[in-house]
Protein backbone atom coordinates (compact mmCIF):
# COMPACT_ATOMS: atom_id res chain seq x y z
CA UNK A 1 0.00 0.00 0.00
CA UNK A 2 2.57 2.62 1.39
CA UNK A 3 4.89 1.32 -1.62
CA UNK A 4 2.80 1.62 -4.30
CA UNK A 5 1.95 5.24 -2.75
CA UNK A 6 5.50 5.95 -3.24
CA UNK A 7 5.84 4.80 -7.00
CA UNK A 8 2.64 7.10 -7.51
CA UNK A 9 4.14 10.29 -5.89
CA UNK A 10 7.41 9.49 -7.88
CA UNK A 11 5.94 8.89 -11.05
CA UNK A 12 3.67 11.82 -10.63
CA UNK A 13 6.65 14.22 -9.29
CA UNK A 14 8.86 12.69 -12.68
CA UNK A 15 6.17 13.87 -14.73
CA UNK A 16 5.73 17.31 -13.47
CA UNK A 17 9.36 17.62 -14.25
CA UNK A 18 9.63 16.39 -17.74
CA UNK A 19 6.70 18.48 -18.22
CA UNK A 20 9.15 21.23 -16.62
CA UNK A 21 11.42 20.43 -18.92
CA UNK A 22 9.73 20.97 -21.94
CA UNK A 23 8.96 24.72 -21.48
CA UNK A 24 12.83 25.12 -20.04
CA UNK A 25 14.42 23.74 -23.14
CA UNK A 26 12.49 26.25 -25.18
CA UNK A 27 15.16 29.10 -23.08
CA UNK A 28 18.13 29.70 -24.84
CA UNK A 29 21.06 27.10 -23.81
CA UNK A 30 22.51 29.39 -21.77
CA UNK A 31 19.86 29.55 -19.44
CA UNK A 32 18.71 26.24 -19.99
CA UNK A 33 21.93 24.43 -19.14
CA UNK A 34 21.62 25.05 -15.68
CA UNK A 35 18.70 22.87 -15.07
CA UNK A 36 20.03 19.82 -16.53
CA UNK A 37 20.97 18.65 -13.14
CA UNK A 38 18.82 16.44 -11.25
CA UNK A 39 19.06 18.46 -8.38
CA UNK A 40 18.02 21.61 -10.08
CA UNK A 41 15.14 19.89 -11.48
CA UNK A 42 13.76 19.73 -8.39
CA UNK A 43 14.72 22.72 -7.01
CA UNK A 44 12.94 24.71 -9.53
CA UNK A 45 9.45 22.54 -9.25
CA UNK A 46 9.87 23.12 -5.38
CA UNK A 47 10.69 26.48 -5.52
CA UNK A 48 7.48 27.31 -8.33
CA UNK A 49 5.20 25.84 -6.25
CA UNK A 50 6.51 27.82 -3.16
CA UNK A 51 6.38 30.68 -4.88
CA UNK A 52 2.46 30.48 -6.10
CA UNK A 53 1.40 29.67 -2.98
CA UNK A 54 3.03 32.11 -0.72
CA UNK A 55 2.02 34.77 -3.90
CA UNK A 56 -1.66 33.77 -2.99
CA UNK A 57 -1.25 33.80 0.56
CA UNK A 58 0.51 37.12 0.29
CA UNK A 59 -2.47 39.13 -0.56
CA UNK A 60 -4.31 38.15 1.96
CA UNK A 61 -1.60 38.57 4.26
CA UNK A 62 -1.18 42.31 2.84
CA UNK A 63 -4.55 43.55 2.77
CA UNK A 64 -5.47 41.83 6.30
CA UNK A 65 -2.37 43.53 7.66
CA UNK A 66 -1.12 40.24 8.87
CA UNK A 67 2.47 40.67 7.84
CA UNK A 68 3.83 40.51 11.25
CA UNK A 69 1.57 37.39 12.26
CA UNK A 70 3.28 35.89 9.04
CA UNK A 71 6.76 36.56 10.09
CA UNK A 72 5.43 35.28 13.91
CA UNK A 73 4.12 32.07 12.87
CA UNK A 74 7.53 31.17 10.39
CA UNK A 75 9.50 31.72 13.38
CA UNK A 76 7.03 29.85 15.64
CA UNK A 77 7.85 26.76 13.53
CA UNK A 78 11.22 26.08 14.69
CA UNK A 79 10.23 24.26 18.07
CA UNK A 80 8.20 22.09 16.11
CA UNK A 81 11.22 21.36 13.58
CA UNK A 82 13.56 19.98 16.53
CA UNK A 83 10.35 18.89 18.80
CA UNK A 84 9.62 16.34 15.89
CA UNK A 85 13.24 15.85 15.35
CA UNK A 86 13.49 14.22 18.86
CA UNK A 87 10.35 12.19 18.51
CA UNK A 88 11.15 10.80 15.45
CA UNK A 89 8.05 12.45 13.68
CA UNK A 90 8.21 13.95 9.75
CA UNK A 91 9.43 17.70 10.62
CA UNK A 92 6.49 18.91 8.99
CA UNK A 93 3.98 17.84 11.84
CA UNK A 94 6.00 19.49 14.30
CA UNK A 95 6.39 22.44 12.85
CA UNK A 96 2.20 22.66 11.71
CA UNK A 97 1.35 22.29 15.61
CA UNK A 98 3.81 24.74 17.01
CA UNK A 99 3.13 27.44 14.51
CA UNK A 100 -0.91 26.60 14.87
CA UNK A 101 -0.28 26.92 19.00
CA UNK A 102 1.47 29.77 18.68
CA UNK A 103 -1.06 31.64 16.21
CA UNK A 104 -4.04 30.61 18.29
CA UNK A 105 -1.58 32.13 21.57
CA UNK A 106 -1.43 35.23 20.16
CA UNK A 107 -5.02 34.94 19.61
CA UNK A 108 -5.59 34.27 23.04
CA UNK A 109 -3.69 36.98 24.75
CA UNK A 110 -5.17 39.50 22.84
CA UNK A 111 -8.57 38.89 23.61
CA UNK A 112 -8.02 38.08 26.85
CA UNK A 113 -5.97 40.62 28.37
CA UNK A 114 -5.21 44.29 27.64
CA UNK A 115 -1.73 43.69 26.03
CA UNK A 116 -1.81 44.71 22.34
CA UNK A 117 -1.45 42.24 19.57
CA UNK A 118 1.52 43.58 18.25
CA UNK A 119 3.24 43.00 21.35
CA UNK A 120 1.41 39.68 21.82
CA UNK A 121 3.06 38.58 18.58
CA UNK A 122 6.43 39.69 19.29
CA UNK A 123 6.66 37.82 22.77
CA UNK A 124 5.09 34.31 21.39
CA UNK A 125 7.40 33.95 18.38
CA UNK A 126 10.60 35.35 19.98
CA UNK A 127 9.81 32.91 22.54
CA UNK A 128 9.23 30.26 20.12
CA UNK A 129 12.01 30.53 18.35
CA UNK A 130 14.41 30.96 21.31
CA UNK A 131 13.03 27.54 22.58
CA UNK A 132 13.93 26.39 19.08
CA UNK A 133 17.44 27.73 18.63
CA UNK A 134 18.21 26.13 22.31
CA UNK A 135 16.38 22.55 21.05
CA UNK A 136 18.26 22.79 17.95
CA UNK A 137 21.88 23.73 19.07
CA UNK A 138 21.31 20.74 21.67
CA UNK A 139 20.39 18.21 18.79
CA UNK A 140 21.65 19.16 15.12
CA UNK A 141 24.69 20.79 13.72
CA UNK A 142 24.92 24.38 12.90
CA UNK A 143 24.56 23.34 9.37
CA UNK A 144 21.49 22.04 9.76
CA UNK A 145 20.12 25.49 11.86
CA UNK A 146 21.14 27.07 8.72
CA UNK A 147 19.18 25.09 6.80
CA UNK A 148 16.00 25.17 8.09
CA UNK A 149 16.96 29.37 8.78
CA UNK A 150 18.02 30.38 5.30
CA UNK A 151 16.12 26.79 3.48
CA UNK A 152 18.26 24.72 1.05
CA UNK A 153 16.34 24.43 -1.71
CA UNK A 154 19.64 22.80 -3.60
CA UNK A 155 19.35 20.00 -1.65
CA UNK A 156 15.70 19.34 -1.43
CA UNK A 157 14.21 15.72 -0.38
CA UNK A 158 12.11 13.72 -1.91
CA UNK A 159 9.52 13.87 0.84
CA UNK A 160 9.57 17.71 1.04
CA UNK A 161 9.02 17.78 -2.45
CA UNK A 162 6.09 16.13 -2.19
CA UNK A 163 4.92 17.62 0.92
CA UNK A 164 5.22 21.31 -0.60
CA UNK A 165 3.01 19.41 -3.97
CA UNK A 166 0.50 18.42 -1.37
CA UNK A 167 0.56 21.53 0.40
CA UNK A 168 0.28 23.52 -2.89
CA UNK A 169 -2.72 21.44 -3.91
CA UNK A 170 -4.79 22.08 -0.62
CA UNK A 171 -4.38 25.45 -0.20
CA UNK A 172 -5.40 26.07 -4.00
CA UNK A 173 -8.23 24.22 -3.07
CA UNK A 174 -9.28 26.08 -0.32
CA UNK A 175 -8.82 29.46 -1.54
CA UNK A 176 -10.40 28.80 -5.28
CA UNK A 177 -13.68 26.58 -2.98
CA UNK A 178 -13.90 29.59 -0.32
CA UNK A 179 -12.87 32.55 -2.73
CA UNK A 180 -15.64 35.11 -2.10
CA UNK A 181 -15.75 34.36 2.10
CA UNK A 182 -12.19 34.52 2.11
CA UNK A 183 -12.26 38.24 -0.03
CA UNK A 184 -15.12 39.61 1.95
CA UNK A 185 -13.36 38.78 5.18
CA UNK A 186 -10.18 40.39 4.00
CA UNK A 187 -12.46 43.54 3.15
CA UNK A 188 -14.94 43.56 5.12
CA UNK A 189 -15.63 41.02 7.94
CA UNK A 190 -18.61 42.87 9.62
CA UNK A 191 -20.36 42.28 6.82
CA UNK A 192 -19.11 38.65 6.40
CA UNK A 193 -20.35 38.30 10.15
CA UNK A 194 -23.78 40.14 8.96
CA UNK A 195 -24.32 38.14 5.89
CA UNK A 196 -24.49 34.97 8.36
CA UNK A 197 -20.58 33.55 7.29
CA UNK A 198 -19.16 31.83 10.39
CA UNK A 199 -16.07 34.45 10.61
CA UNK A 200 -13.93 32.87 13.85
CA UNK A 201 -13.93 29.40 10.88
CA UNK A 202 -12.76 31.67 8.03
CA UNK A 203 -10.31 33.35 10.75
CA UNK A 204 -8.58 30.94 11.76
CA UNK A 205 -8.59 28.99 8.55
CA UNK A 206 -6.73 31.48 6.90
CA UNK A 207 -3.97 30.89 9.70
CA UNK A 208 -4.00 27.44 9.13
CA UNK A 209 -3.76 28.03 5.85
CA UNK A 210 -0.28 30.56 6.12
CA UNK A 211 1.08 27.81 8.92
CA UNK A 212 0.88 25.43 6.02
CA UNK A 213 2.24 27.89 3.22
CA UNK A 214 4.98 28.49 5.80
CA UNK A 215 5.61 25.16 6.82
CA UNK A 216 5.77 23.85 3.10
CA UNK A 217 8.68 26.79 1.94
CA UNK A 218 10.51 25.44 4.87
CA UNK A 219 13.02 23.57 2.57
CA UNK A 220 12.79 26.02 0.02
CA UNK A 221 13.58 29.70 1.14
CA UNK A 222 13.94 28.81 4.99
CA UNK A 223 12.00 30.17 7.90
CA UNK A 224 13.60 33.92 7.62
CA UNK A 225 13.23 34.05 4.29
CA UNK A 226 9.69 33.18 3.92
CA UNK A 227 8.41 36.23 5.49
CA UNK A 228 9.19 38.14 2.39
CA UNK A 229 7.50 35.71 0.12
CA UNK A 230 4.85 35.82 2.21
CA UNK A 231 4.78 40.27 1.92
CA UNK A 232 6.40 41.36 -0.95
CA UNK A 233 4.52 39.50 -4.12
CA UNK A 234 1.14 40.60 -2.52
CA UNK A 235 2.45 44.08 -2.09
CA UNK A 236 4.23 44.75 -5.12
CA UNK A 237 0.61 43.21 -6.90
CA UNK A 238 -1.03 45.76 -4.64
CA UNK A 239 0.63 48.70 -6.50
CA UNK A 240 -0.50 47.35 -10.11
CA UNK A 241 -3.94 46.75 -9.79
CA UNK A 242 -7.42 47.47 -8.50
CA UNK A 243 -8.70 43.91 -9.00
CA UNK A 244 -8.43 41.78 -6.77
CA UNK A 245 -8.30 38.82 -8.85
CA UNK A 246 -5.75 40.61 -10.69
CA UNK A 247 -3.66 40.87 -7.60
CA UNK A 248 -3.93 37.75 -6.90
CA UNK A 249 -2.41 36.52 -10.84
CA UNK A 250 -0.17 39.27 -10.18
CA UNK A 251 1.11 38.29 -7.15
CA UNK A 252 1.17 34.35 -7.96
CA UNK A 253 3.31 35.62 -11.05
CA UNK A 254 5.47 37.71 -9.00
CA UNK A 255 6.43 34.59 -6.71
CA UNK A 256 6.51 32.01 -9.56
CA UNK A 257 9.00 34.33 -11.60
CA UNK A 258 11.26 35.33 -8.59
CA UNK A 259 11.48 32.08 -7.88
CA UNK A 260 12.82 30.82 -11.19
CA UNK A 261 14.84 33.69 -11.52
CA UNK A 262 16.47 33.87 -8.58
CA UNK A 263 17.35 30.26 -8.80
CA UNK A 264 18.97 30.77 -11.80
CA UNK A 265 20.71 33.78 -10.64
CA UNK A 266 22.04 31.84 -7.61
CA UNK A 267 23.09 29.30 -9.65
CA UNK A 268 25.13 31.11 -12.02
CA UNK A 269 26.58 33.01 -9.39
CA UNK A 270 27.23 30.60 -6.60
CA UNK A 271 25.40 32.38 -4.14
CA UNK A 272 22.76 31.20 -1.37
CA UNK A 273 19.38 30.19 -3.36
CA UNK A 274 16.66 31.23 -0.70
CA UNK A 275 18.16 34.44 -0.67
CA UNK A 276 18.45 35.40 -4.27
CA UNK A 277 15.01 34.65 -4.69
CA UNK A 278 13.92 36.99 -2.28
CA UNK A 279 16.03 39.93 -4.00
CA UNK A 280 14.24 38.98 -7.02
CA UNK A 281 11.28 39.40 -5.72
CA UNK A 282 12.32 42.40 -3.39
CA UNK A 283 13.72 44.29 -7.33
CA UNK A 284 9.82 43.24 -8.58
CA UNK A 285 8.95 45.51 -5.72
CA UNK A 286 10.83 48.39 -6.19
CA UNK A 287 9.96 48.48 -9.73
CA UNK A 288 6.29 48.15 -9.51
CA UNK A 289 7.00 51.20 -7.02
CA UNK A 290 8.68 53.14 -9.46
CA UNK A 291 6.83 52.29 -12.15
CA UNK A 292 3.22 51.54 -11.53
CA UNK A 293 0.68 53.45 -13.49
CA UNK A 294 -1.64 54.20 -11.28
CA UNK A 295 0.33 53.80 -8.09
CA UNK A 296 4.21 54.06 -8.70
CA UNK A 297 5.68 56.96 -7.25
CA UNK A 298 7.11 58.36 -11.00
CA UNK A 299 3.62 58.80 -12.16
CA UNK A 300 2.29 60.28 -9.36
CA UNK A 301 5.47 62.97 -9.84
CA UNK A 302 4.45 63.00 -13.31
CA UNK A 303 0.60 63.80 -12.76
CA UNK A 304 1.46 66.19 -9.66
CA UNK A 305 3.91 68.42 -12.71
CA UNK A 306 1.16 68.17 -15.19
CA UNK A 307 -1.09 69.74 -12.21
CA UNK A 308 1.27 72.31 -11.43
CA UNK A 309 2.17 73.06 -14.94
CA UNK A 310 -1.60 73.24 -15.70
CA UNK A 311 -2.31 75.82 -12.92
CA UNK B 1 -37.98 38.92 -2.46
CA UNK B 2 -37.07 36.81 0.87
CA UNK B 3 -39.90 39.08 2.91
CA UNK B 4 -41.33 37.23 5.28
CA UNK B 5 -44.99 35.75 5.24
CA UNK B 6 -45.89 36.33 8.89
CA UNK B 7 -45.74 39.65 9.80
CA UNK B 8 -47.31 39.12 12.85
CA UNK B 9 -44.65 39.17 15.35
CA UNK B 10 -42.56 41.96 15.71
CA UNK B 11 -39.52 42.69 12.88
CA UNK B 12 -36.54 43.31 15.72
CA UNK B 13 -37.49 42.84 19.33
CA UNK B 14 -34.93 43.47 21.53
CA UNK B 15 -35.55 41.65 24.86
CA UNK B 16 -33.28 42.83 27.85
CA UNK B 17 -29.91 43.06 26.04
CA UNK B 18 -26.87 44.42 28.38
CA UNK B 19 -23.52 45.03 26.75
CA UNK B 20 -19.92 45.93 27.96
CA UNK B 21 -16.35 47.01 26.36
CA UNK B 22 -14.07 45.27 29.25
CA UNK B 23 -16.25 45.72 32.02
CA UNK B 24 -17.46 49.61 31.09
CA UNK B 25 -21.41 49.28 30.80
CA UNK B 26 -22.20 50.55 27.40
CA UNK B 27 -25.89 49.09 27.03
CA UNK B 28 -28.41 48.26 29.65
CA UNK B 29 -31.89 46.72 29.84
CA UNK B 30 -32.79 47.93 25.86
CA UNK B 31 -36.25 46.53 25.41
CA UNK B 32 -37.28 47.32 21.35
CA UNK B 33 -40.20 46.23 19.68
CA UNK B 34 -40.42 47.47 16.24
CA UNK B 35 -43.04 46.19 14.03
CA UNK B 36 -42.46 45.27 10.25
CA UNK B 37 -42.31 48.00 7.96
CA UNK B 38 -41.67 50.69 10.47
CA UNK B 39 -38.38 53.07 9.78
CA UNK B 40 -37.28 53.72 13.06
CA UNK B 41 -34.25 56.50 13.95
CA UNK B 42 -32.31 55.73 16.92
CA UNK B 43 -31.03 59.02 17.95
CA UNK B 44 -28.23 59.65 20.94
CA UNK B 45 -25.15 61.15 21.83
CA UNK B 46 -21.80 60.20 20.76
CA UNK B 47 -20.75 56.75 22.69
CA UNK B 48 -24.05 56.14 23.83
CA UNK B 49 -24.48 52.76 22.67
CA UNK B 50 -26.01 52.77 19.38
CA UNK B 51 -22.75 51.27 16.70
CA UNK B 52 -22.82 48.36 19.98
CA UNK B 53 -26.45 48.13 19.49
CA UNK B 54 -26.04 47.68 16.15
CA UNK B 55 -22.99 45.21 16.63
CA UNK B 56 -25.21 42.76 18.83
CA UNK B 57 -28.00 42.86 16.16
CA UNK B 58 -25.35 41.70 13.17
CA UNK B 59 -24.31 39.33 15.28
CA UNK B 60 -20.86 40.84 15.38
CA UNK B 61 -21.27 41.54 19.80
CA UNK B 62 -23.36 38.93 21.64
CA UNK B 63 -24.53 40.63 24.38
CA UNK B 64 -24.14 40.09 28.33
CA UNK B 65 -27.40 39.16 28.74
CA UNK B 66 -30.76 39.40 27.10
CA UNK B 67 -31.44 38.43 23.19
CA UNK B 68 -32.74 39.60 20.09
CA UNK B 69 -35.73 38.19 17.82
CA UNK B 70 -36.66 38.92 14.17
CA UNK B 71 -40.20 38.33 13.50
CA UNK B 72 -40.59 35.74 16.15
CA UNK B 73 -37.33 33.57 15.66
CA UNK B 74 -34.00 34.07 17.00
CA UNK B 75 -31.81 36.67 14.63
CA UNK B 76 -29.10 34.25 13.48
CA UNK B 77 -31.42 32.50 11.89
CA UNK B 78 -32.40 35.68 9.81
CA UNK B 79 -28.49 36.33 9.29
CA UNK B 80 -28.09 33.50 8.08
CA UNK B 81 -30.93 33.50 5.48
CA UNK B 82 -29.86 37.13 4.15
CA UNK B 83 -32.72 38.88 5.54
CA UNK B 84 -30.71 40.97 7.52
CA UNK B 85 -28.83 43.58 5.52
CA UNK B 86 -25.92 45.88 7.21
CA UNK B 87 -24.57 49.19 6.38
CA UNK B 88 -21.44 50.15 8.06
CA UNK B 89 -19.98 53.45 9.09
CA UNK B 90 -17.53 54.72 6.00
CA UNK B 91 -14.57 54.38 8.64
CA UNK B 92 -15.23 51.25 9.46
CA UNK B 93 -13.99 49.85 5.77
CA UNK B 94 -10.73 49.43 4.23
CA UNK B 95 -10.79 51.31 0.83
CA UNK B 96 -7.69 50.93 0.08
CA UNK B 97 -8.88 47.20 -1.16
CA UNK B 98 -8.41 46.51 -4.82
CA UNK B 99 -12.57 45.64 -5.67
CA UNK B 100 -14.43 47.68 -8.08
CA UNK B 101 -17.98 49.48 -7.09
CA UNK B 102 -19.77 46.31 -8.69
CA UNK B 103 -18.15 43.78 -7.22
CA UNK B 104 -18.24 45.48 -3.53
CA UNK B 105 -22.42 45.39 -3.93
CA UNK B 106 -21.97 42.16 -5.65
CA UNK B 107 -20.67 41.07 -2.17
CA UNK B 108 -23.80 41.31 -0.90
CA UNK B 109 -25.45 38.62 -2.60
CA UNK B 110 -22.46 36.08 -1.61
CA UNK B 111 -25.07 34.63 1.47
CA UNK B 112 -28.55 34.05 -1.45
CA UNK B 113 -25.34 32.12 -3.83
CA UNK B 114 -25.13 29.37 -0.84
CA UNK B 115 -28.63 28.63 -2.08
CA UNK B 116 -27.51 27.90 -5.80
CA UNK B 117 -26.71 24.96 -7.37
CA UNK B 118 -23.07 23.96 -5.82
CA UNK B 119 -21.47 23.95 -9.24
CA UNK B 120 -22.54 27.45 -10.36
CA UNK B 121 -20.58 28.56 -6.70
CA UNK B 122 -17.44 27.39 -8.14
CA UNK B 123 -17.53 29.54 -11.00
CA UNK B 124 -17.02 33.57 -11.38
CA UNK B 125 -19.96 35.76 -10.28
CA UNK B 126 -20.67 36.44 -13.84
CA UNK B 127 -21.66 32.77 -14.56
CA UNK B 128 -24.24 32.88 -11.41
CA UNK B 129 -27.98 33.01 -12.04
CA UNK B 130 -28.94 36.24 -13.26
CA UNK B 131 -30.97 37.23 -10.22
CA UNK B 132 -27.87 38.23 -8.54
CA UNK B 133 -26.46 40.49 -11.21
CA UNK B 134 -30.46 42.00 -11.47
CA UNK B 135 -30.56 42.87 -7.93
CA UNK B 136 -26.55 44.87 -7.86
CA UNK B 137 -27.53 46.44 -11.14
CA UNK B 138 -31.13 47.72 -9.71
CA UNK B 139 -29.41 48.59 -6.40
CA UNK B 140 -26.75 50.60 -8.08
CA UNK B 141 -29.25 52.26 -10.50
CA UNK B 142 -31.40 53.33 -7.41
CA UNK B 143 -28.43 55.18 -5.68
CA UNK B 144 -27.49 57.02 -9.04
CA UNK B 145 -23.84 54.73 -8.92
CA UNK B 146 -24.42 52.73 -12.05
CA UNK B 147 -22.21 54.70 -14.14
CA UNK B 148 -19.24 54.15 -11.65
CA UNK B 149 -19.47 50.38 -11.80
CA UNK B 150 -16.15 49.83 -12.49
CA UNK B 151 -14.19 52.08 -10.85
CA UNK B 152 -12.13 51.01 -7.70
CA UNK B 153 -14.07 52.25 -4.49
CA UNK B 154 -10.97 54.04 -3.30
CA UNK B 155 -11.72 56.76 -6.17
CA UNK B 156 -14.73 57.83 -5.01
CA UNK B 157 -15.76 60.66 -2.97
CA UNK B 158 -17.47 60.28 0.36
CA UNK B 159 -20.86 61.21 -0.45
CA UNK B 160 -20.49 58.39 -3.40
CA UNK B 161 -18.79 55.98 -0.73
CA UNK B 162 -21.89 56.02 1.54
CA UNK B 163 -23.94 55.70 -1.80
CA UNK B 164 -22.12 52.61 -2.42
CA UNK B 165 -22.39 51.16 0.46
CA UNK B 166 -26.13 51.91 0.68
CA UNK B 167 -26.47 49.79 -3.06
CA UNK B 168 -24.68 47.55 -1.14
CA UNK B 169 -27.61 46.79 1.72
CA UNK B 170 -30.01 47.36 -0.90
CA UNK B 171 -28.63 45.07 -3.51
CA UNK B 172 -29.04 41.64 -0.60
CA UNK B 173 -32.80 42.35 -0.74
CA UNK B 174 -32.75 41.67 2.91
CA UNK B 175 -36.31 42.50 5.07
CA UNK B 176 -34.30 44.19 7.52
CA UNK B 177 -31.70 47.24 6.77
CA UNK B 178 -30.01 48.00 9.59
CA UNK B 179 -28.03 51.51 8.37
CA UNK B 180 -25.17 52.71 10.85
CA UNK B 181 -24.94 56.70 10.10
CA UNK B 182 -26.22 56.54 6.69
CA UNK B 183 -26.14 60.11 6.79
CA UNK B 184 -23.22 61.28 8.15
CA UNK B 185 -20.61 63.30 5.75
CA UNK B 186 -23.01 63.67 2.93
CA UNK B 187 -23.43 66.63 0.44
CA UNK B 188 -26.95 67.74 0.83
CA UNK B 189 -28.58 66.15 -2.98
CA UNK B 190 -26.70 62.49 -1.68
CA UNK B 191 -28.86 63.14 1.53
CA UNK B 192 -32.15 64.13 -0.11
CA UNK B 193 -31.69 60.72 -2.52
CA UNK B 194 -30.77 58.43 0.18
CA UNK B 195 -33.90 59.52 2.00
CA UNK B 196 -35.81 59.07 -0.78
CA UNK B 197 -34.45 55.51 -1.91
CA UNK B 198 -34.91 54.56 2.34
CA UNK B 199 -38.76 55.49 1.97
CA UNK B 200 -39.11 53.77 -1.60
CA UNK B 201 -37.95 50.78 0.40
CA UNK B 202 -39.93 51.22 3.14
CA UNK B 203 -43.15 51.44 1.03
CA UNK B 204 -41.73 48.46 -0.24
CA UNK B 205 -42.23 46.58 3.52
CA UNK B 206 -38.79 46.29 4.38
CA UNK B 207 -37.62 47.49 7.93
CA UNK B 208 -35.70 50.32 8.22
CA UNK B 209 -33.36 50.71 11.37
CA UNK B 210 -30.93 53.80 11.28
CA UNK B 211 -28.63 55.23 13.55
CA UNK B 212 -28.47 59.34 12.84
CA UNK B 213 -27.46 62.74 14.18
CA UNK B 214 -29.78 64.49 11.21
CA UNK B 215 -32.68 65.79 13.06
CA UNK B 216 -34.01 67.70 10.18
CA UNK B 217 -33.83 64.48 8.04
CA UNK B 218 -35.32 62.30 10.44
CA UNK B 219 -38.23 64.88 11.63
CA UNK B 220 -39.16 64.59 7.69
CA UNK B 221 -38.88 61.33 6.90
CA UNK B 222 -39.17 58.62 9.91
CA UNK B 223 -41.95 56.64 11.46
CA UNK B 224 -40.74 56.29 15.07
CA UNK B 225 -37.91 57.67 17.00
CA UNK B 226 -35.75 55.71 19.79
CA UNK B 227 -33.95 58.06 21.82
CA UNK B 228 -30.89 56.07 23.69
CA UNK B 229 -27.84 56.92 25.94
CA UNK B 230 -26.79 53.21 27.66
CA UNK B 231 -30.59 52.86 28.56
CA UNK B 232 -33.87 53.61 26.44
CA UNK B 233 -34.37 57.11 27.59
CA UNK B 234 -37.70 57.63 24.98
CA UNK B 235 -39.86 56.45 22.27
CA UNK B 236 -42.27 57.80 20.08
CA UNK B 237 -43.10 60.14 16.99
CA UNK B 238 -40.48 61.86 15.61
CA UNK B 239 -42.94 65.21 16.55
CA UNK B 240 -42.54 63.98 20.43
CA UNK B 241 -38.79 63.07 20.53
CA UNK B 242 -37.25 65.41 18.49
CA UNK B 243 -38.59 68.73 20.56
CA UNK B 244 -36.03 71.10 21.71
CA UNK B 245 -37.52 70.02 25.28
CA UNK B 246 -36.73 65.90 24.21
CA UNK B 247 -32.97 66.38 23.23
CA UNK B 248 -32.00 68.92 25.88
CA UNK B 249 -33.20 66.66 28.66
CA UNK B 250 -30.98 63.88 25.95
CA UNK B 251 -28.07 65.61 26.20
CA UNK B 252 -28.34 66.25 30.01
CA UNK B 253 -28.66 62.42 30.21
CA UNK B 254 -24.67 62.37 28.70
CA UNK B 255 -23.33 65.03 30.33
CA UNK B 256 -24.94 63.21 33.75
CA UNK B 257 -23.75 60.12 32.61
CA UNK B 258 -20.30 61.08 31.48
CA UNK B 259 -19.64 62.64 35.58
CA UNK B 260 -20.97 59.39 37.24
CA UNK B 261 -18.34 57.28 35.31
CA UNK B 262 -15.76 59.70 35.92
CA UNK B 263 -16.67 59.64 39.57
CA UNK B 264 -16.69 55.74 39.56
CA UNK B 265 -13.40 55.53 37.88
CA UNK B 266 -11.91 57.62 40.18
CA UNK B 267 -13.54 55.93 43.55
CA UNK B 268 -12.99 52.12 43.52
CA UNK B 269 -15.26 51.81 46.53
CA UNK B 270 -18.02 53.23 44.41
CA UNK B 271 -17.03 51.54 40.90
CA UNK B 272 -17.19 47.82 42.90
CA UNK B 273 -21.09 48.25 44.00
Amino acid sequence: MLQTLDAWSSALVAGLIAALMVLVNLLPNSISDAFQYAFMQRALLTSMMVGAICGMLSCYVVLKRWSLLGDAISHAVLPGVAIAYLLGLPFFIGAFVTGALTSLGIGAIERHTRIKSDAAMGIMFTGAFALGIVLISKIASSTHLMHILFGNVLGVQQSALLLTLVASLVAILVVWLAFRPLMLYAFDPTQAQALGFNTGVIHYGLILLLTLTIVASLETVGIILVVAMLITPGATAHLLTDRFKTMLLISIGVGIGSAVIGLWLSFAFDVASGGTIVLVATSCFFMALLFSPKHGVLMRFWRHRKLGNAN
Amino acid sequence: MSLPLTQSAAAIEVKGVYAAYQRQPVLEDIHLSLPAGRWTAIVGPNGAGKSTLFHVLTGSMRPLRGHVNAFGQAIEHHRKAGRIAYMAQREAIEWDFPISVWETVMSARYGHMRQDAWWRRLLPVRWHEPRHRQAVEKALDDVNMLAFADRPIGALSGGQKKRVLLARALAQEASILLLDEPLAGVDPPSEQLILEVLKREREAGRTIVMVTHDMPGARRYVDHVVLINRFIRGEGTPDEMLSDSKLAELAVSAIEQSAHDVTLAGNPALASK
